[in-house]
C-alpha cells in the first residue's frame, strides 16, 4: 500500500516529515486518446500491477462556459450550459433557472413544476442507463452496454415527444416551461414505465448477479462514510457510501416535497454499492414519472408558465398556446433584466448534486455564473481513492462513479 | 432550524471572526478578513460543515478586489445539509493571496486549483497548485477576470477576402 | 524423371497438404465461422442484428471476407521506435506455429491416407507445439516498445504460466487411462461411446477453462483488455499484422478444440471409418472432428455475450487455486481409471 501525492501534502501540512523513497515507477498515460479514458487523461504510476499514484488531468473538453455566460442574455445561457452534460440536459439547467427565479422572485406554476420534474426524471433514467452502458463495456460486458444504450432510447423518445428534441431540450424558462405535454403522453409514459420495470429484472440477471461482475466490483474502490464527506463527493457515489443525502430530499425543489419516493442508500461504499444505488434510483424515478403523469392528467387547465406571465401574453401568443401547447417567448423576455443580487441553487442531477451561484448587477446579462457539476466534484476520487488498487480496477472505479468528462470540464 | 436561525447561530459562533453575516437568496453569506479565514473556516468545520461545494471567485475591477467564496455545507449533519453557507474573503486584485483551506477541507483541492488558473488567486500552502482545466499559457491570462474580453469570431472570420 | 518425381513428392507430400489444405484453409474457415457466430450470437443476445449487409442471405457471413480484404489492403505501419525484425516476424511465426499441431494429430486411422497417425508420441508433440505461440506474442509486445504493449505482454506471460500447466496436465490425464501417448490409440480406445469427457469430466472441464484462458476468451480476456492497455501486446500493430495476431487467437482456439475433441470427445467416434475409399476413410472422419471442434469453439465464443472480464489477479488466483487442483484431480482420476480398466 502506497501513499498518494495528495496524502503526503496533507501529512506535510500537519507537520509530519515525509520523504519519498527513491524508486522508479512505471508511468503510463491513460488518455486522452485511449479506449478507456474518455476525454481526459489519467497519469498513472505503477508499482508492478499496483497503482501508486493517479493524477487526473482534465480540461480536454473545457468550453469556458462560466466566461461565455457572462456575455449573453439571461435566457440564452440555458442552451449554453445544457451542452456540458448533453445526456442530462434537463437536470443541469434546472438549478440555473431556479437561481434566476430566486433573483426575480418568481414562482413557476405548479403544472410547470410537475412538467419539469417529469422531464428531469426521464432524463435521470436516460443518464443512468448511459452510465450503466459505459460501465458495462469498461468491464468487458458488451451486453450491458448494448442494453443500456438500447433502453435509453425509449426514454429519449419519451423526452422527444414531450419537448420536441432528443437531447438539448432548453425546456425551462423563468416561471415555467416552453411546451405543454401532448394529449396522449400519459399513455406512452406508462407504457415506457411498464417496459422498463420488466427490463430491470433482466439487468439484474445478466449484470448485477453475474459472478464475474460481482467479483470485479465487490470491495473495489471502497469509500467510507466519513471519507466520502471529507472528499465532498456527490450523487450515487455518495449514497453508495452510506450518506443519506439527496437534494430532492434535503432541500426539495420544484414539487419533490409532494411526491412519494425513496432515496436508496447502501452502506458498503464499494463499486458494487454505487451500481446498485443507480439501479434502485431508476426504479424510484419510474415511480415519480407515474405520479407526475397522474397529476398532470388531472390538472390540465393550468398554464405551463406563471399566472402573471400568462396574463401578459398578447392574444396571438395565447391562441398559439391554446392550440399547440407551445409558449412563444416575447422579445422582452429575451432581453429581460434581472434585479441585482446573488443566488445559489442546487439540484440532484443524474450523477449527483449540481450547484449554481448566479450574481446579477441588474443588467441584461449575468455578472457571474459559477457552476459546479457532479463530475467536477467526483474527480477527486481518482486522486484519493484509486491509488492502492490494481490497474484493472481503474476502469471499474471510473465506471462506478459514472464520471463524465464534458460535465467536469464545463 | 430556519435560515434565519442558522445565521444567528453562525454569528454567535464566529463572533469577531466574521465581518458580516447576512442572508442572501437561498444561502447565508459570511464575509471575513484575510488573516482570519482559516480560523473562521475551522469554526465552521467544528459546527459540522464538512465539505466544500464550490470555491467561487468573483472579480470586481471597480473596487479593485476579488471575492473568493467557499460554499460549504454538510453531509453528515442532516439539519445543516439543508443550507449552504458562503464563507467569503476579499483579496486585492493586484496581489491576490489566500491561505489555503485544503488541509481543513480536502474537497476544496480541485476548486482552488480552478480559481488559481482562472483568477490568478494564489493559495498559500496548497499541496499541488497547478492549472487544472486550462493549458498553462492560457491560464497566465486569468481568463475569468473581467478585463479579459471574449472576442467572438464573426461568421466570415478567417475566410479569404475573395469569397466574402 | 527423378527430378520431377521428387518435385511431385515434395508438392504432394501429405503432411504439407495437411498443414496447408486442412490446417490453413480449415482453420481460416473455422476462424471465420467462429467470429461470425460470436458476432451474431452476441448481437442476438444484445437485441441487435449484427453483420448483415454484406450478404443478407448468408446472415452477413461475407462481412468477414470484406473485413479480411480490408485488413490485407490496409497500410501496415511500422513505427520507427520498434525492433523491426521481431516485430514483423512474431505475428507471422505465431500464426504459422499455431496451425502446426494439426500436422501431428490423426484425422483418419489409416496410414495410406494419413502418414502421421501412428506416431508414438503424437500427443506430446502436439501439446509441445501449442505452447510456442504465446511466447511469440510476448516477443511481439516487447518488440513494440510501447508501455501498454509491455504491460499486455507481461499479463500474457503471467497467464501462460498459469494455464499451460493446467492444459498439459488435463490433456495428459488421457495417457494413464488408455496407457498410450498416441492420439490415434486414444481415439480408437474411446470408440464408440467411451468418451473421456464422460469418463473423466473433471479433466475435460479443466482443459476447457485452460483453453479459455490461453486464447484470452471472455471472461479471461485480460492481456488485450481494451480499457486499461488498449490492445495489449498488439497495440502497435496494424493492417495484416494485426489481423494475423487476432486471427491467430481464433486459429489457436480451433486447434485446441481439435485436440480436445480428439482426446476427450472421441474424435470421429461413433463413426468407424472403413479402410477403402478416400471419402469415407478420411473426409468424413475429419469433418466429424472439425464439427466437434467447432461446437467447442462456439461454446467458448458465446461466453462473450454473458461475461465481463476477470481481474488479472482473480484469474491467476482461480487458475492456481481452483483449476490446477482440478486438473490434478483429473489426472488422478485418469490414473485410477487406467488401473481399473
Amino acid at each position: 500500500m502506497s501513499i498518494s501525492e495528495g496524502t503526503i501534502g496533507e501529512l506535510r501540512a500537519k507537520g509530519v516529515e515525509v520523504k519519498r523513497l527513491e524508486r522508479e515507477y512505471y508511468e503510463i498515460f491513460i488518455g486522452p486518446q485511449h479506449p478507456g479514458s474518455g476525454h481526459m487523461r489519467i497519469i498513472v504510476r505503477l508499482d508492478g500491477d499496483i497503482i501508486v499514484d493517479a493524477d487526473p488531468d482534465i480540461g480536454y473538453v473545457h468550453r469556458t462556459m462560466e466566461k461565455l455566460s457572462e456575455g449573453r442574455e439571461w435566457i440564452k445561457v440555458t442552451p449554453l450550459v445544457e451542452r456540458m452534460t448533453i445526456i442530462d440536459a434537463c437536470n443541469v439547467t434546472l438549478p440555473y433557472i431556479n437561481a434566476v427565479e430566486k433573483l426575480m422572485d418568481k414562482r413557476p406554476s405548479t403544472r410547470a413544476s410537475y412538467l419539469r420534474v417529469l422531464l428531469c426524471e426521464i432524463n435521470r433514467i436516460a443518464s443512468h442507463l448511459y452510465g450503466f452502458g459505459i460501465f458495462g463495456v469498461f468491464l468487458g460486458h458488451s451486453t450491458a452496454y448494448m442494453w443500456g444504450f438500447g433502453d435509453r432510447e425509449v426514454f429519449l423518445e419519451l423526452a422527444e415527444i414531450l419537448t420536441g428534441t432528443r437531447l438539448t431540450y432548453t425546456y425551462h424558462i423563468p416561471g415555467g416551461v416552453r411546451r405543454d405535454m401532448p394529449q396522449d403522453f400519459p399513455q406512452m409514459a406508462r407504457r415506457a414505465v411498464r417496459y422498463m420495470r420488466n427490463r430491470m429484472a433482466e439487468y439484474e440477471k445478466i449484470f448485477l448477479n453475474n459472478p464475474v461482475i460481482v467479483s470485479r466490483l465487490r470491495d473495489v474502490g471502497v469509500i467510507s462514510k466519513t471519507r466520502a464527506a471529507e472528499l465532498g463527493i456527490v450523487g450515487p457515489t455518495l449514497r453508495g457510501s452510506g450518506v443519506r443525502y439527496d437534494v430532492r430530499l434535503n432541500e426539495p425543489y420544484e414539487v419533490y416535497s409532494e411526491l412519494d419516493f425513496e432515496v436508496p442508500v447502501f452502506e458498503e461504499g464499494d463499486a458494487l454499492a454505487r451500481t446498485l444505488v443507480r439501479m434502485e434510483e431508476i426504479k424510484q424515478s419510474l415511480n415519480i414519472i407515474e405520479q407526475a403523469v397522474d397529476w398532470l392528467e388531472k390538472h390540465r387547465d393550468e398554464p405551463v408558465i406563471a399566472k402573471e406571465d400568462y396574463e401578459k401574453l398578447p392574444k396571438l401568443h395565447k391562441e398559439l398556446y391554446e392550440k399547440t401547447g407551445r409558449v412563444k417567448l416575447l422579445p422582452t423576455q429575451i432581453s429581460m433584466k434581472v434585479p441585482p443580487g446573488k443566488a445559489v441553487a442546487r439540484a440532484e442531477a443524474g450523477r449527483g448534486e449540481i450547484f449554481y451561484y448566479v450574481e446579477s448587477d441588474g443588467g441584461v446579462m449575468p455578472y457571474r455564473v459559477r457552476v459546479v457539476t457532479p463530475s467536477a466534484r467526483n474527480v477527486i476520487v481518482f486522486k484519493k481513492v484509486v491509488p492502492g488498487h490494481r490497474l484493472m480496477d481503474l476502469p471499474a472505479i471510473y465506471g462506478s462513479i459514472d464520471y463524465f468528462p464534458p460535465e467536469a470540464d464545463r | 432550524m430556519s435560515l434565519q436561525a442558522l445565521a444567528e447561530v453562525i454569528k454567535e459562533r464566529l463572533g469577531t471572526l466574521a465581518k458580516e453575516v447576512r442572508i442572501a437568496k437561498g444561502h447565508v453569506e459570511i464575509v471575513t478578513e484575510g488573516g482570519r479565514l482559516t480560523e473562521a473556516a475551522r469554526a465552521l468545520k467544528e459546527m459540522g460543515f464538512d465539505h466544500v461545494k464550490s470555491v467561487t471567485a468573483v472579480d470586481y475591477p471597480k473596487e479593485g478586489k476579488i471575492r473568493v467564496t467557499y460554499h460549504v455545507s454538510s453531509y453528515l449533519k442532516e439539519d445543516l445539509s439543508k443550507y449552504i453557507v458562503g464563507l467569503s474573503v476579499d483579496v486585492p486584485r493586484d496581489n491576490p493571496i489566500v491561505e489555503t483551506l485544503v488541509p481543513l477541507w480536502n474537497s476544496a483541492e480541485f476548486f482552488e486549483r480552478e480559481v488559481f488558473e482562472f483568477f490568478g488567486v494564489h493559495f498559500k500552502g496548497h499541496p499541488d497548485l497547478r492549472p487544472l482545466l486550462l493549458i498553462p499559457e492560457l491560464a497566465e491570462k486569468r481568463v475569468l477576470r473581467k478585463d479579459f474580453v471574449v472576442r467572438e469570431e464573426g461568421i466570415y472570420e478567417g475566410v479569404p477576402h475573395e469569397y466574402k | 524423371m527423378m527430378v520431377l518425381e521428387t518435385l511431385l513428392y515434395i508438392i504432394a507430400y501429405p503432411p504439407l497438404w495437411q498443414v496447408i489444405v486442412i490446417g490453413l484453409l480449415g482453420s481460416f474457415l473455422t476462424a471465420m465461422i467462429a467470429i461470425w457466430f460470436e458476432r451474431k450470437a452476441a448481437a442476438r443476445v444484445q437485441r441487435r442484428i449484427g453483420p448483415y449487409w454484406a450478404s443478407p442471405r448468408l446472415g452477413g457471413f461475407l462481412n468477414l471476407v470484406a473485413d479480411m480484404i480490408r485488413y490485407i489492403l490496409q497500410e501496415v505501419i511500422i513505427p520507427r521506435t520498434v525492433d523491426k525484425v521481431p516485430f514483423v516476424l512474431a505475428p507471422v511465426a505465431a500464426f504459422v506455429v499455431s496451425i502446426m499441431p494439426i500436422a501431428f494429430v490423426p484425422l483418419s486411422p489409416y496410414e495410406k491416407f494419413w502418414p502421421v497417425p501412428d506416431m508414438q508420441y503424437s500427443l506430446l508433440i502436439a501439446l509441445a507445439i501449442t505452447t510456442v505461440p504465446p511466447l511469440l506474442a510476448v516477443i511481439g509486445g516487447w518488440a513494440s516498445n510501447n508501455k501498454f504493449a509491455v504491460i499486455g505482454s507481461l499479463r500474457e506471460s503471467y497467464v501462460i504460466t498459469a494455464y499451460e500447466l493446467i492444459f498439459v496436465i488435463a490433456v495428459l490425464s488421457a495417457a494413464p487411462t488408455f496407457l498410450t501417448l498416441n492420439v490415434l490409440h486414444i481415439v480408437e480406445a474411446q470408440s464408440p461411446f467411451m468418451w473421456l469427457a464422460f469418463l473423466n469430466p473433471i479433466a475435460f472441464l479443466a482443459a476447457f477453462l485452460a483453453v479459455l484462458m490461453s486464447t484470452s476468451a471472455f471472461p479471461f480476456e485480460i492481456p488485450e483488455s481494451e480499457h486499461e492497455v488498449v490492445a495489449g501486446p498488439y497495440t502497435e500493430y496494424s493492417g495484416i499484422l494485426y489481423a494475423l495476431n487476432m486471427g491467430g487467437a481464433y486459429v489457436r482456439r480451433f486447434i485446441y478444440a481439435v485436440l480436445i475433441s480428439l482426446v476427450f470427445l472421441g474424435g470421429w467416434a461413433p463413426y468407424v471409418p472403413p479402410s477403402e475409399g478416400p471419402l469415407f476413410a478420411i473426409i468424413v472422419p475429419s469433418i466429424i472432428v472439425a464439427v466437434k471442434a467447432l461446437i467447442v469453439v462456439l461454446a467458448m465464443s458465446f461466453l462473450r455475450a454473458v461475461y465481463g472480464r476477470y481481474r488479472l489477479d482473480q484469474a491467476l488466483d482461480s487458475a492456481w487455486r481452483l483449476v490446477l487442483p482440478l486438473a490434478l484431480i483429473g489426472l488422478g482420476w485418469g490414473i485410477a481409471l487406467g488401473l481399473i480398466m
